[in-house]
């Protein structure tokens, strides 16, 4: 599936796909204002289209309620003259990004439990993941693709199963997500999607500085990674959360037909309907079989 | 090997070859700085822009910090590179060792660049001006169809069907080594001239452009000037109409002339008229790294030794008889044969067979490029093999020594050329050795030494 | 079209001396004309001129066709599919491995299609577990052992390409129900047998042996490369297995891959039974220990959370103490077997105005002058995607990007799931 990257191409043009996390519960009470964010990422997402004449950025919104496109760069018209107070782009951008906000708030209905939500990460990957898919089918020449989750909100347990599929195919076709995350806990779901497709996480100390930290650790192509130390993981959460109290655990029951995880042990897999035999693993006998004809 | 390569393929080297006063007065404009930071190698481009909010100068040692081993060489041709350029400047310190700061200049340019974006000195005309623009994609035939016919006229002045306006002085200058002429003889390509058809567009581009700023020069024309105007140039928008106008003496002069090369369209209006950058014009500030312009190709090679090229124009044709036997030709096709002599040929008019095999594989037909390898690796095996066929005997200048007086005196005479590193051939049974000539007046130093 | 122009022209070069094994004869630049036969891509157009044929929807047609046949099974009932397999490939290395008509030999073919199915297997299937066995001289030999990492199967395989003697099915299958009776009652047993040979040299009753595997409920399915056999279609028959037979490369391929998902768990073939596992996370790469499996200090690395030893790899047995590890990933590779995604439908071309983009990619979804529809949409969502998605979606993804992005969708989702 991942087609080979052509000798033809320069080695380090890129396509940057941006997930913009938008989600309103969680700036609200950042201590970055979105504004400021914003104005760092578009440095950013302009330094990034400078640095080569084929690289190509991709931003899509993740909201509270829905993800969408908010810019392509290779769609856009217009693109070398600027108005004098910022880059042409940007106002684009911007408009779009207005547009996404007011939507994301009509389709809220309210209802949110304590805490800060989290928004809809495996949304906007998925949509980030079929986007590059179609810059693969584009023929041998394309660029490099990667992928950047700006993210603050906490991750969304009911999305695990979607964020790990969104992984593993990013993974098959070496994709590497980087992430920077904005939030107060570290992110359990970027740290392992950075490194099981081989990207970068990291969360800054100084988010006035942001700018910083996304030109010198983000801005790198894959092409430069290969001779560059960039920053290793701190260790990664690789715990499981159990399906029937979506609590984390380091031990507990699998499932040994559909693999579901549970935090005790029970009568009967609530996923795949099975009854268990014997819970311990090693006691093997054929005599006690049991039909599971109730599903 | 005779490895004869025309050099300065691209702007970059141009830039890298003016004078440190000239170069600073270049990045005062935003566009340059631009274009210059997109043609650095990729570590450079990174470490311009880690550096670009930081105003302090920056230890070498903090930078290599980030460097995995591998990639040590790299980084030093990036350090390299931005020196040569004094987009870093170096400066040292007994405590801190070297340290790099961004050139200032440079620097705001670009923190403008990335916060503001930047405005070029023209706005394109209103549509209501300049009625029917040509599309996109005629923009595009145009410019081919110039360009090609150019190469024709550079080549061989009697194939072009229409002449182009370059006056001959002009064309003469191109021409200026890549064709000889002997009196009364139809001129004949050299060998950078065959090569000079065998590389991609761009890169001719650029040595016509080189040529032509170089040729400007002796006329007057600061080269400065014309090569951050060429820059310019090529942030312009392809398709969009610019007033003619907005333009001094010498760059009108200059556009007319690029108009002939297909760089720009120029039309007429009722009152005003304007230019239209092609994208022969919006590719000058591409890096040399990515010098595929995305063109489609036209060549098959099948593992017979037989090539189809499907296209009708008659510069594909001029390059493909340059080594390979063209065996007929319809329309829209062309067929002929690699053979050992058409290839020998081409070896004797100096082209490799690298770059044979990089031309094949560059203008593979699309259905082939899909393929991996796109020339077949039987037929790359054996254009290499004929070349190698061709140099297998090396000729070294050599002196030869023999009736030593002594064994002893033989042996040192070998130890002595041996590590000066010129020693090529010995018999020590008969006492005979061979050196290469650089070696020589201090082996003949040395022998008497020995008396 | 272009064998006769191109056969003309190399009749100097000599040809004619084995052009009467068909095909072998021919030039090694007109093979890959023939192999592609690229003649059946063309079609006439109205006005006679050749182009291409749009395969593209008649592609994207059969391959929902069998999505939905895929899908109608599995969502039949609630799904319960073998995740945990033991299985064992036995590849067939008789003389008649050496038979050329596959290219360039069955046997590489088979060493090549096996490599790609260890891989995929694994990634499908993340705790289960391949051994490879040989058959050769009529004697079946255990090349590796269960294991689970597929460089080790890969490379046992590609040292031991040699085929003499004849085949044994007797052999091959009292071996493999020799190890196969001691893996934990948990575990799917499961034998893919790759033939070439068209008979068996047996020491003893074979159909008393294929007994004794349906006893112990060992699922032996068999890809023949030559024809059908009574006695393989037999095996297939009594043990629940699947008999096919490959008729080229590409055919072989796609039936060794089918056997990569997990087959559908009929209760009686495994006890279902609750695992203790335990779930370790990673060090930093700076804190340095000692590892149990190669006593080497290191960085990086997994503590298992009973005894809180330090592993290198994951998935692993503790050495200390017994305790399966594996880290979330690993089972989280399967979870897209549980929660499939529905096949998406034809979008009704009559249909009120669509949306002119993907939703997935952006793909313009307007096609010129296409009679049939370029889109399809999810029967949840409702979003449209273009066949591409929809393709990458389904095998790859396993996401709907619609269903995704949209919160009250999603609610309905999990709810179901």
């Amino acid at each position: 599936m991942a087609s080979a990257p052509s000798k033809l191409y320069a080695d380090d043009v890129s396509l940057l796909v941006v997930l913009l996390d938008t989600n309103p519960f969680f700036w609200s009470s950042s201590p970055l204002p979105f504004s400021k964010f914003i104005s760092h990422v578009l440095a950013f997402l302009n330094t990034t289209l400078r640095l080569h004449q084929l690289n190509q950025v991709v931003v899509i919104a993740t909201g509270y309620n829905c993800c969408d496109y908010i810019y392509d760069s290779s769609s856009a018209t217009n693109q070398s003259s600027g108005t004098g107070m910022m880059p042409a782009f940007c106002s684009n951008l911007l408009e779009k990004l207005d547009k996404f906000v007011t939507r994301d708030e009509q389709l809220e209905k309210g209802g949110q439990e304590g805490g800060i939500a989290s928004s809809l990460l495996s949304g906007s990957l998925s949509m980030a993941l079929c986007y590059i898919q179609r810059i693969f089918r584009s023929g041998p020449l394309h660029p490099h693709p990667r992928i950047l989750c700006l993210h603050g909100s906490p991750d969304g347990p009911e999305q695990y199963v979607a964020i790990m599929n969104a992984i593993f195919s990013a993974q098959r076709s070496m994709v590497p997500i980087d992430s920077c995350y904005i939030g107060a806990q570290n992110s359990a779901f970027l740290q392992q999607a950075s490194y099981i497709t081989g990207g970068v996480y990291l969360k800054p100390q100084i988010l006035d500085g942001l700018f910083q930290y996304l030109s010198t650790v983000y801005a790198t192509d894959l092409h430069s990674r290969g001779s560059l130390q960039l920053p290793k993981s701190v260790g990664v959460d690789f715990r499981a959360s159990c399906f029937c109290h979506k609590r984390t655990i380091d031990m507990g029951y699998i499932c040994s037909v559909c693999l579901s995880i549970f935090c005790m042990h029970h009568k009967k897999c609530s996923t795949c309907g099975s009854v268990f035999g014997q819970a311990q693993s090693d006691v093997a006998s054929t005599s006690n079989k049991r039909k599971t004809p109730d599903t | 090997m005779p490895q004869v390569r025309i050099i300065a393929r691209n702007f970059m080297d141009m830039v890298a070859a003016l004078p440190a006063m000239k170069l600073d007065h270049l990045y005062q404009n935003a566009f340059i700085c631009e274009a210059i930071l997109r043609s650095l190698p990729p570590l450079a481009k990174k470490y311009v822009i880690q550096m670009c909010y930081i105003e302090e100068t920056i230890p070498s040692k903090s930078l290599e910090e980030w460097v995995l081993p591998d990639g040590l060489s790299k980084h030093r041709v990036a350090i390299d590179r931005l020196l040569q350029l004094r987009i870093f400047s170096e400066s040292f310190d007994r405590s801190t060792g070297t340290s790099y700061r961004l050139n200032p200049t440079f620097q705001e340019n670009l923190q403008k660049l990335i916060t503001y974006g930047a405005v070029l000195p023209r706005e394109p005309m209103p549509s209501s001006v300049t009625a029917r623009l040509p599309s996109l994609q005629e923009l595009e035939n145009y410019a081919m169809q110039k360009w090609e016919c150019f190469l024709l006229q550079l080549i061989n002045s009697a194939q072009a069907e229409k002449m182009t306006n370059i006056s001959p002085s002009m064309m003469r200058i191109f021409q200026r080594g890549l064709l000889t002429q002997r009196d009364k003889e139809a001129p004949r390509l050299t060998e950078s001239g065959f090569q000079f058809l065998l590389m991609d567009t761009n890169a001719q581009l650029w040595y016509i452009i080189r040529e032509y700023i170089s040729n400007s020069e002796e006329i007057g024309v600061d080269p400065a000037d014309l090569i951050s105007f060429m820059l310019e140039l090529s942030f312009h928008e392809t398709g969009q109409a610019y007033n003619m106008n907005t333009l001094d003496e010498i760059q009108r002069s200059t556009i007319k002339d690029l108009a002939d090369l297909g760089l720009v369209k120029l039309q007429q209006g009722r009152k005003e008229s304007w230019f239209i950058p092609t994208k022969l014009a919006t590719n000058l500030s591409v890096s040399l790294t990515d010098s595929s312009s995305r063109k489609e190709g036209y060549v098959m090679v099948e593992t017979n030794f037989r090539l189809y090229a499907y296209s009708t124009s008659k510069l594909h044709s001029e390059i493909l008889r340059l080594f390979s036997r063209v065996e007929y030709q319809l329309p829209n096709l062309l067929v002929g044969a690699i053979t050992k002599e058409s290839l020998y040929n081409a070896f004797e008019n100096g082209i490799t067979s690298e770059q044979i095999i990089s031309f094949l594989q560059q203008n593979a037909h699309p259905r082939i490029a899909e393929r991996t390898p796109s020339v077949p690796e039987n037929v790359m095996d054996q254009i290499r093999l004929w070349e190698t066929d061709l140099n297998r005997i090396e000729m070294t200048p050599a002196h030869f020594y023999d009736e030593f007086p002594s064994r002893d005196v033989f042996e040192a005479a070998c130890d002595f050329a041996r590590e000066s590193g010129g020693l090529l051939w010995e018999d020590s049974k008969k006492m005979r050795l061979v050196v290469n000539t650089e070696v020589h007046l201090q082996m003949r130093e040395h022998l008497r030494r020995q008396k | 079209m272009n064998n006769g122009d191109g056969k003309r022209l190399n009749g100097e070069a000599e040809e004619e001396d084995e052009d009467d094994l068909d095909g072998e004869g021919r030039e090694a630049w007109e093979r890959t004309y023939t192999d592609e036969r690229s003649w059946e891509s063309l079609q006439e157009d109205e006005s006679g001129l050749l182009c291409p044929v749009d395969d593209k929807i008649l592609h994207h047609a059969q391959y929902r066709r069998r999505l939905r046949s895929l899908s109608s099974t599995t969502t039949a009932s609630r799904i319960q599919k073998g995740l945990i397999r033991y299985l064992y490939i036995v590849i067939d290395l008789s003389k008649a491995a050496a038979e050329m008509d596959f290219k360039p030999s069955r046997m590489a073919v088979v060493a090549k299609h096996v490599e790609a199915f260890v891989r995929e297997f694994f990634d499908q299937n993340p705790l289960s577990q391949i051994s490879l066995v040989t058959i050769k001289d009529g004697v079946a030999h255990c090349l590796t052992d269960l294991g689970g990492s597929p460089e080790s199967h890969v490379k046992a395989l590609m040292g031991k390409l040699e085929s003499s003697g004849d085949s044994s099915l007797q052999n091959a299958l009292d071996l493999v129900h020799g190890y196969l009776t001691q893996i934990p009652s948990y575990g799917h047993r499961e034998v893919l047998i790759l033939y070439s040979a068209l008979s068996t040299c047996d020491p003893g009753d074979i159909m008393h042996t294929i007994q004794k595997c349906k006893n112990a409920k060992i699922r032996c399915s068999v890809i023949g490369l030559s024809a059908e056999i009574f006695i393989c279609k037999h095996i297939c028959q009594e043990t629940g297995g699947l008999y096919s037979i490959a008729l080229d490369e590409s055919h072989f391929k796609e039936l060794i891959l089918e056997h990569a998902p997990p087959p559908p768990a009929i209760a009686e073939f495994a006890i279902a039974s609750l695992i203790k596992m335990g779930f370790p996370q990673r060090a930093a790469e700076n804190v340095i220990s000692i590892c149990v499996c190669h006593k080497e200090a290191k960085g990086g690395g997994y503590t298992c959370p009973r005894c809180k030893a330090r592993v290198c790899e994951l998935p692993a047995e503790c050495r200390i103490c017994g305790l399966t590890l594996v880290s979330s990933p690993h089972l989280a590779r399967s979870y897209h077997h549980l929660f499939p995604i529905m096949p998406f439908e034809d979008v009704a071309p009559t249909q009120h105005k669509l949306p002119k983009t993907c939703f997935g990619c952006q793909q313009s979804l307007l096609s010129s002058g296409s009679r049939t529809t370029l889109s399809v949409t999810c029967p949840k969502c409702r979003r449209c995607f273009c066949f591409d998605c929809d393709i990458y979606i389904h095998e790859s993804l396993h996401n709907c990007p619609g269903c995704e992005s949209l919160r009250h969708s999603k609610s309905v989702n999990t709810a179901e799931a």
